[in-house]
């Protein structure tokens, strides 16, 4: 997809106001899986927004992401009722696995590991989140499969 | 036009007596596998003939996740805890011999006990929960039939005034962390000029170790539509908007289904049940941040902005989204509302029946959440009304959602409810409240959780959050972690939170790393009175409650930390 096809989507979906920035934003990162952009400028185009402003808010939102991740996207809760309880440790074990530090994307592009806040499901603790599913009730035995499924 | 008469009438036709096999499946069983469990019924229960399968939201009941109920016309009633697929054909044995599933102490595949669901559910008071878990959330039907907008019914009845007065005279104080009465704002937006006026469901619920807004929303949807309905017609807002936490597609998926349900029924639109009200519903979803949560960062992010605070005044009631007047109400709170309102129309039984034996019981309901119930201004403090949800989770054998009444103590929610650490561990320590409350040591156990100050170091409730961590964790590696989180979410708008939450992580980093100094517990203190007092909002402003409250209660041991 490019600018010239993405004008038409973005004019089919949303009223060209600026209170549609946020879905509009929803709708590239499902899109594409970040937000690349050329995309961004487009949006900011149609809704007639300084793209400046676009990329400002794009940026404050801690879901939405300006670089592409990896193929796979592993997310570790580090919330206290997950970090107390697991979490930590299961972090520690897919950073060793993945050969890859909390943060970033293997050079091989196989996979984004990151720690999260929260997932909201306290409960279920330790949390992990596999492209964009979430396991809960995860133990350090879990790691060798889980490990082994991305690819 | 239909009247409310008439829908709840053709709702209740619309229910069959049927046995009823309900899955919970929620955010939080999601994760453990209710969705998988659902297919697997589904699949076997397919050409069974007064077998229904539910698909309903969660009960609260995390610990015993996923979970799998059976109800008989009969009232016979059978709970599954942590089922798995493996066991599906075992349960569906049982339910197509034309056998009916009998009450037995302890079924097969009932994991961990019913001890334990027993004394969690014994330990509450549901008010807003009853009929999470256990009704249809994607039909209206099952919520009308059971009384549903029966509150909006009443409330249509009256001028907009004496709502207002009804829901200010019942004591209900706003449950997303500031407890301010509900119905000023509504009466602040009413006064002021501008049109349209906006009404704000804040369903944000973006601090950490909460989980509360979402069961609702999962679970019993219309309740809050109802709620939300009705603060609408008091405040005079013909619009209102939904912001949805990024991560609750579920709760976003079952309110745009309820809303679509109540347009069709009239509940929604111009004209409301045919007393000349209009109010349309959008759905917005947020994209992460603490700091969405705030009010006037919320109106702003639905305007297209930065997710930012606003200075105030002007106050959202006369000038919040779109420059409009604009009440911005939380989830949990709107869930009273039709409560209030049913109260009043309608008084509620008492004395409360005995659980789990209702005669009278309907099809729909579990006896053990059904009957006689006491009303919200029964229940409480006199100072603050009504039950309060609590998200436990941590080191607890049953962690989950609980309903207590306003003013139970932690000990209640955590050893009654919880069941406590598991055997061979202790309680260290118990965070409340989230980032912007503080923590608490075991000997604080007996602190009644009602609004204001738990604890003149800044430990609130918050919003409903308790966390238990088990003895053996150094306190200074909870306070970083939530100190941590507020430099993190910190919107940079202000200068004091922007520079001084992260100097909070720096010194905390000096003490844990062994190179801290007295000065150091010095410099905390100091650090959290200046961010306190001169942040934006209340992310900034309640910053230092971690810190204060760990150097009144832990002091010795961080001290011990200055070698």
């Amino acid at each position: 997809m490019n600018r010239s096809d993405l004008r038409p989507i973005l004019r089919e979906k949303f009223p060209p106001e600026r209170t549609y920035l946020l879905p509009a934003l929803h709708y590239l990162q499902e899109e594409f899986g970040h937000l690349p952009d050329w995309a961004l400028q487009t949006v900011a185009w149609h809704l007639r927004v300084p793209a400046s402003e676009v990329y400002g808010a794009a940026t404050s939102y801690s879901e939405l992401r300006i670089e592409a991740p990896g193929r796979h996207v592993v997310r570790v809760c580090n919330g206290l009722s997950c970090w107390h309880n697991g979490g930590r440790i299961i972090l520690e074990r897919l950073s060793d696995e993945f050969g890859v530090q909390p943060g970033e994307t293997g050079t091989d592009s196989r996979v984004t590991l990151e720690e999260t806040p929260c997932g909201f499901l306290c409960p279920m603790a330790p949390v992990v989140e596999v492209d964009g599913r979430w396991r809960g009730r995860v133990a350090a035995a879990d790691i060798p499969s889980l490990v082994k499924e991305l690819t | 036009m239909t009247s409310y008469a008439q829908l709840h009438e053709a709702a209740q036709e619309s229910l069959a007596a049927s046995t009823r096999v309900i899955v919970q499946v929620g955010h939080c069983s999601q994760a453990v596998g209710a969705t998988q469990v659902a297919e697997a019924l589904q699949a076997e229960l397919s050409g069974h003939s007064g077998v229904e399968l539910i698909i309903a939201g969660c009960d609260g009941a995390c610990f015993a996740a996923p979970q799998v109920i059976v109800t008989t016309p009969s009232n016979n009633i059978q709970r599954y805890s942590q089922v798995s697929v493996g066991d599906v054909a075992e349960l569906t044995a049982t339910l197509t011999s034309g056998n009916t599933p009998q009450q037995t102490e302890h079924p097969p595949f009932v994991k961990g006990g019913r001890g334990d669901l027993d004394s969690f559910f014994a330990a509450q008071t549901r008010l807003l929960l009853t009929r999470c878990g256990y009704i249809d959330p994607t039909s209206i039907n099952e919520y009308i039939a059971l009384g549903g907008y029966r509150g909006l019914n009443a409330a249509l009845s009256r001028s907009p005034e004496e709502v207002i007065q009804t829901v200010l005279d019942a004591g209900l104080l706003g449950r997303g962390g500031a407890y301010f009465p509900a119905a000023r704002k509504w009466q602040a937006a009413r006064a002021a000029n501008g049109s349209p006026r906006y009404l704000v469901v804040n369903a944000e619920e973006g601090e950490p170790g909460l989980f509360k807004d979402r069961h609702i929303m999962e679970g019993d949807p219309h309740l809050l539509l109802e709620g939300m309905l009705i603060a609408a017609y008091a405040t005079g807002a013909s619009e209102t908007y939904i912001y949805i936490n990024a991560e609750a597609h579920l709760s976003a998926q079952r309110i745009e289904t309820a809303i679509g349900q109540a347009q069709d029924a009239g509940l929604i639109g111009d004209n409301i049940l045919g007393s000349g009200f209009d109010c349309q519903v959008t759905v917005r979803r947020g994209a992460g941040g603490y700091v969405c949560g705030e009010e006037t960062t919320l109106l702003d992010t639905i305007q297209g902005n930065r997710r930012e605070p606003r200075l105030r005044p002007p106050f959202p009631a006369e000038s919040g989204l779109f420059q409009r007047p604009t009440v911005i109400n939380n989830v949990e709170t709107l869930s009273n509302v039709p409560i209030i309102l049913s109260d009043t129309t309608d008084p509620p039984v008492r004395p409360e029946p005995v659980e789990g034996h209702a005669e009278d019981a309907s099809p729909v309901l579990p006896p053990f959440v059904q009957g006689g119930r006491r009303g919200f201004s029964d229940l409480g403090l006199d100072s603050a009304k009504g039950t309060k949800l609590i998200c436990l989770s941590g080191l607890v054998q049953r962690p989950g959602l609980a309903e207590v009444p306003m003013g139970s103590t932690l000990r209640h929610v955590i050893y009654d409810i919880g069941g406590g650490p598991p055997p061979g561990t202790d309680l260290g320590v118990v965070a409340v409240g989230g980032p912007s409350s503080g923590v608490l040591p075991p000997t604080e156990l007996d602190m009644e959780l009602r609004p204001g100050m738990l604890h003149p170091s800044g430990v609130v409730m918050g919003a409903g959050g308790i966390m238990v961590i088990a003895e053996g964790v150094p306190v200074i590696d909870v306070v970083r972690q939530l100190a941590a989180y507020n430099a993190a979410e910190s919107c940079g708008k202000c200068t004091p939170c922007r520079e001084g939450t992260p100097r909070m992580v720096q010194v905390l980093d000096r003490l844990a790393s062994g190179s801290g100094s007295t000065t150091d517990l010095e410099e905390l203190r100091y650090l959290a009175e200046i961010i306190g007092a001169a942040s934006l909002c209340g992310l900034g402003q309640m910053s230092g409650g971690p810190i204060n409250s760990a150097l009144h209660f832990f002091g010795d041991e961080l001290a011990r930390l200055i070698s």
